[in-house]
């Protein structure tokens, strides 16, 4: 088959997505992004909305799902694409707004600003995303297509140039593809940043055998969602990434290893599956190459470690999953036996990009040692959360700054948690990092898989290394002395830290664990489990030495360092909110009419607090709890 | 057979076959490095105990000798700074999930633990750390032998003989973590279990865990 | 340390057989396939009881303890019947940052059990999750797949309820699991 044969093959798929995606084009289109998060946030009730109004009505629009737009806090979100109007999102959509959008937007020809988030054409009227402060710093690569595509129509991607880069590629030889991933000098997007093209040339290398293409999403970072999003967003360009690495290695078949707790991830990943394979896509003959490939998923049942490369593996085997000693490297030995690539779901994401344009347009993103953008979900005390997408070597301060928009309810930044579990917390004084592997490596936290989690002066930063060890306490495979054990110490160690009864000799037997934990542990689970403790000593010393010396925790958070309080003075007669708010009536109503907190009963939920109108203002949190002693009403 | 090769432990120059385990050169030329949860006949090592540690020169942190290879020409010291902090770490973490009362141990002078405290001078009691709770659940069905979980360092070579000597899957690995344990289905007593009781995983404990009701 | 597995009812093991035999037929029974199977029996079963397991083993010749060691090795898997309703409370960092434990104790106390277990009239199960991947909503709970974001002390009242917890239901006699008559009644409540 020769080149031109291929490119004729995809130029006539193209042509069919082309007029099929016209044809709806020249009616309304409403899109609603129905990703995990945009459904936990209503997405599904106001697309009955809209179904319903534009039925009830009997106007000729379309409703259909998107993915994630990365645009978090203004779930649900929704796009309204009009022919004559640029295109327009809209943010905080409910029913209400539906039925109202429909009726004076797609029945008459008001487009509702006021309600409107932003367009996402340039136009004369309406600013764009790319307007907003954020818009300047972000550079989409793989999310420039999220939550603007219908991730269940392969004619939706490839009407936008989706398989091109596969098309191109299968005209290549297979080594000049390589050679284009190698100079690109794309590194590994799943926390380590190893070079894929290097791994791809080792496997190429590894005989001519069977081998394997495995599609790592089994994204188990708490507080990281990337690579959920796109696979719910855009599946399209991780299958086309995995192609042409395929194509790159010489394997016949690949496999996307997904967390089963993301169900409508692998739902759409079926459907792409299924879909490209009636598209020639997949299969034998791909756009009639002769080159044969096609994708199976597997469903991880749940385990943390399964991130780990060889631990993923043993769980496709039908085995715990438990990480191995290295060498044999997966390139030489993995799934079967056989030479295997693992790579992460924006890694691939990268690569049809890569063939696309080239690896000089990649290196100009990016630094010179990790080109290309990263990949943020940027969640916690921020005010625009979401899923946000940033050249490397963007500091950390740019980031959350200005992509985030800073602290809400003007609190002050105290630590930005980079890194999930195995990474690290960062203070105010690391802000001007920028971000790539390297420089974070060296501030102590890793870049990790791209969660990003914001911390403000509310959060007590002995609490969050605690948070973390509880987790890999729970999710070490067991396997290793040191991780199974050292965790469990230095767990133990935490939590007396912050139940008040730490003390100055357990910090010094908390260091040296964690020290040897990190040199000693078998795999990088254990190995990068000590980074929370280690960077929280290393940086916010002092809040350790507030709960070991004063009994006191600074951020008001460790639940046995404080005590729920009712100022008298501000508390109402009138009001009794925070009565009823209370789960376990442990405020009562003294004979004054003042509220009063029994302090044998409080649970400190934090319920009366939140309760409390705020002309009041009545409730306070002590620390330490001996603060109320001489207080009115407090039984010394 | 392999190829010979030379290589230098402690300042000795000793011949041992290429690709084999450094770990086994070591030991095979009577020079001591710790270890619970090694295999010989292992063709990947379970590398879990984290005990065998040593210098490689050329490499920038101490390895483990089970899973590392022998080459010619490799210098390797077994004892450093490093390598005995991380061993005294390892030993006395176990240490630390191990039910410790030795004189009613019937290991006692034959426990692997105490030949690792004994060559490397680590006490066999906790300095550092708090002893973590440990139920007794002793498994006294099979005839012959009984299986006290408390004195289980979790080596895995009871589960290795059972599977690839006896050849009767009976026991293994179950959940994860510090719940990491060696149990049979549904954890079965031994006796209920499809275990024949052959008795090669008492032999095969490196510690008291297994042990037979009469001293043989 | 270990928990006892449910005496099955008259009938129910072989019924279990059946289906475990149906979804062999689909799959050829070999290690590579376990955990496939071991998710679809427990999608048909709601859990993995012993027989499951142990005609998983036979077909394949896997040791049936190495079934049990993956039951017990992923979070996925449970060796015991949920609850009617399951509740999961996710711990990821920005849920437990806004206040998931908080959520968690409230579930701990109103439906008087702890993470892991169900109530004794099998009406709710509560377990807790590492993270659901929805951040921006946090704190988050799961319930019966249902998301539902930010959730204080009073939120969990209303979930109850909405999931039909007449007080009672919602457990008035403490976790009995652990006994003899406990699980007996638990049964009589789940068959019912």
């Amino acid at each position: 088959m020769t080149a031109a044969a291929i490119e004729a093959q995809y130029a006539g798929l193209q042509k069919q997505a082309v007029a099929k995606t016209a044809v709806q084009k020249s009616k309304p289109l409403v899109r609603v992004g129905t990703a995990t998060c945009g459904v936990a946030a209503g997405a599904i009730p106001v697309k009955e909305a809209f179904e319903k109004e534009i039925g009830s009505r009997g106007l000729d629009a379309r409703v259909v799902e998107a993915g994630c737009m990365g645009h978090c806090y203004a779930e649900p979100l929704v796009v309204i694409d009009k022919p004559g109007f640029a295109p327009l999102c809209y943010g905080s959509v409910d029913g209400d707004l539906a039925r109202r959008l429909v009726a004076d937007f797609l029945a008459g020809d008001d487009p509702c600003y006021e309600f409107a988030l932003a367009a996402l054409e340039p136009n004369d009227v309406f600013p764009t995303f790319s307007e907003f402060p954020r818009g300047v710093c972000e550079e989409k690569i793989i999310l420039e297509r999220c939550g603007f595509i219908d991730p269940e129509a392969i004619d939706d991607y490839i009407a936008r140039d989706g398989y091109a880069a596969l098309a191109k590629a299968l005209a290549l030889p297979p080594e000049e593809v390589l050679a284009e991933i190698k100079a690109a000098n794309l590194r590994g997007r799943g926390g380590a940043g190893f070079p894929a093209g290097v791994k791809w040339e080792a496997a190429r290398g590894a005989g001519d055998g069977v081998k394997y293409v495995i599609c790592n999403a089994d994204e188990g970072d708490p507080g990281a969602f990337m690579d959920r999003s796109i696979l719910e967003s855009d599946p399209h360009q991780v299958i086309e990434g995995m192609i042409i690495c395929a194509y790159c290695v010489g394997a016949a078949e690949g496999w996307l290893y997904i967390r089963a707790e993301y169900p409508r991830a692998v739902e759409r990943i079926h459907t792409a599956i299924r879909q490209a394979r009636e598209k020639g896509l997949l299969g034998q003959s791909i756009l009639g190459s002769g080159f044969a490939f096609d994708l199976r998923v597997f469903q991880g049942s749940g385990a943390f470690v399964c991130g780990e490369e060889t631990a993923l593996v043993s769980s496709m085997e039908g085995k715990m999953g438990m990480p191995q000693t290295r060498p044999p490297f997966m390139a030489q030995s993995g799934f079967r036996g056989r030479p295997t690539v693992l790579n992460n779901v924006k890694t691939f994401s990268y690569v049809p990009h890569i063939v696309s344009r080239g690896a000089d347009w990649f290196k100009g993103t990016g630094t010179p040692g990790t080109p290309g953008t990263a990949v943020f979900s940027l969640v916690g005390k921020v005010s625009h959360t979401g899923l946000v997408e940033v050249p490397m070597g963007t500091t950390l301060r740019r980031l959350i700054f200005d992509v985030g928009e800073g602290i809400p309810g003007g609190k002050k930044f105290k630590a930005a948690q980079i890194g999930g579990p195995s990474g690290g917390c960062l203070p105010e004084a690391a802000l001007d990092v920028p971000i790539d592997f390297d420089s974070l490596r060296q501030a102590g936290a890793i870049m990790g898989s791209g969660g990003l989690v914001v911390l403000d002066e509310d959060d007590c930063m002995v609490a969050v290394a605690r948070f973390f060890l509880e987790f890999t306490r729970h999710e070490s495979c067991g396997k290793c002395t040191f991780c199974r054990l050292g965790t469990k110490h230095m767990l133990d160690i935490l939590t007396e830290i912050t139940g008040g009864r730490g003390n100055p000799a357990s910090l010094e037997v908390l260091r040296e664990l964690a020290e040897d934990v990190q040199a000693g542990s078998l795999c990088n689970l254990g190995r990068t489990a000590p980074n929370p403790i280690l960077t929280t000593l290393r940086y916010f010393r002092d809040e350790y030495d507030a709960h070991i010396f004063e009994g006191r925790c600074p951020a008001l958070m460790c639940k046995e360092l404080i005590a729920y309080y009712i100022l008298p003075k501000k508390c109402s007669k009138l009001c009794d909110a925070c009565v009823g708010s209370c789960p376990v009536e442990a405020i009562f109503t003294r004979a004054d009419g003042l509220k009063e907190i029994d302090q044998q009963k409080c649970v400190k939920c934090d319920n009366c607090r939140k309760a409390c109108p705020p002309e009041h203002d009545a409730v306070v949190k002590l620390s330490p709890p001996s603060l109320l002693s001489g207080k009115e009403g407090v039984p010394k | 057979m392999s190829e010979k090769v030379t290589l230098t432990i402690d300042g000795r120059e000793i011949r041992a076959a290429a690709g084999g385990k450094l770990l086994w050169a070591a030991l095979d030329n009577g020079i001591y490095i710790p270890n619970l949860c090694a295999v010989r006949e292992r063709v990947r090592p379970a590398a879990s105990c984290r005990l065998c540690f040593v210098e490689v020169e050329g490499s920038a942190a101490p390895v483990t000798a089970c899973t590392q290879p022998v080459k010619d020409g490799l210098v390797v010291r077994t004892r450093s700074e490093r390598v005995d902090r991380l061993v005294r770490s390892a030993f006395e973490l176990l240490l630390s999930d191990h039910r410790l009362q030795c004189r009613e141990c019937p290991a006692n002078r034959s426990c692997g633990l105490q030949k690792i405290a004994r060559e490397r001078g680590l006490k066999l009691r906790l300095t550092r750390l708090k002893p973590l709770p440990k139920e007794a659940a002793i498994d006294e069905s099979a005839a012959a032998f009984s299986f006290d979980r408390s004195r289980c360092v979790l080596c895995g070579r009871c589960i290795w003989v059972d599977r690839e000597v006896a050849k009767v899957g009976a026991i293994g690995f179950t959940r994860r973590g510090l719940e990491r344990t060696v149990t049979t289905f549904e954890d079965e007593t031994l006796a209920e279990s499809i275990c024949n009781e052959c008795g090669l995983c008492v032999h095969a404990c490196p510690v008291g865990a297994l042990y037979f009701k009469q001293p043989e | 340390m270990f928990s006892v597995p449910l005496p099955l009812a008259s009938g129910e093991r072989e019924e279990i057989l059946k289906i475990v035999g149906d979804i062999l037929k689909n799959h050829a029974a070999n290690r590579e396939n376990l955990i496939p199977i071991l998710q679809q029996v427990q999608a048909k079963l709601g859990y993995l009881p012993g027989p499951a397991m142990e005609k998983i083993a036979a077909a394949s010749g896997v040791p049936a303890v190495d079934l049990y060691g993956l039951a017990t090795f992923y979070n996925q898997f449970r060796l015991h019947p949920p609850g009617k309703h399951r509740v999961n409370v996710c711990m990821g960092t920005a849920c437990y940052m806004a206040g998931g434990r908080i959520a968690l104790d409230s579930f701990e106390r109103r439906l008087k059990i702890k993470e892991g277990e169900t109530t004794p009239d099998r009406n709710f199960s509560l377990e807790r999750v590492a993270c659901v991947g929805c951040c921006t909503m946090a704190p988050v709970v799961v319930v019966d797949d249902k998301v539902e974001g930010r959730v204080t002390p009073t939120r969990v009242d209303g979930i109850l309820l909405e999931c039909g917890a007449s007080n009672g239901a919602a457990g008035e006699a403490p976790a009995a699991e652990n006994t003899p008559a406990g699980r007996e009644q638990a049964e009589g409540a789940q068959r019912s």
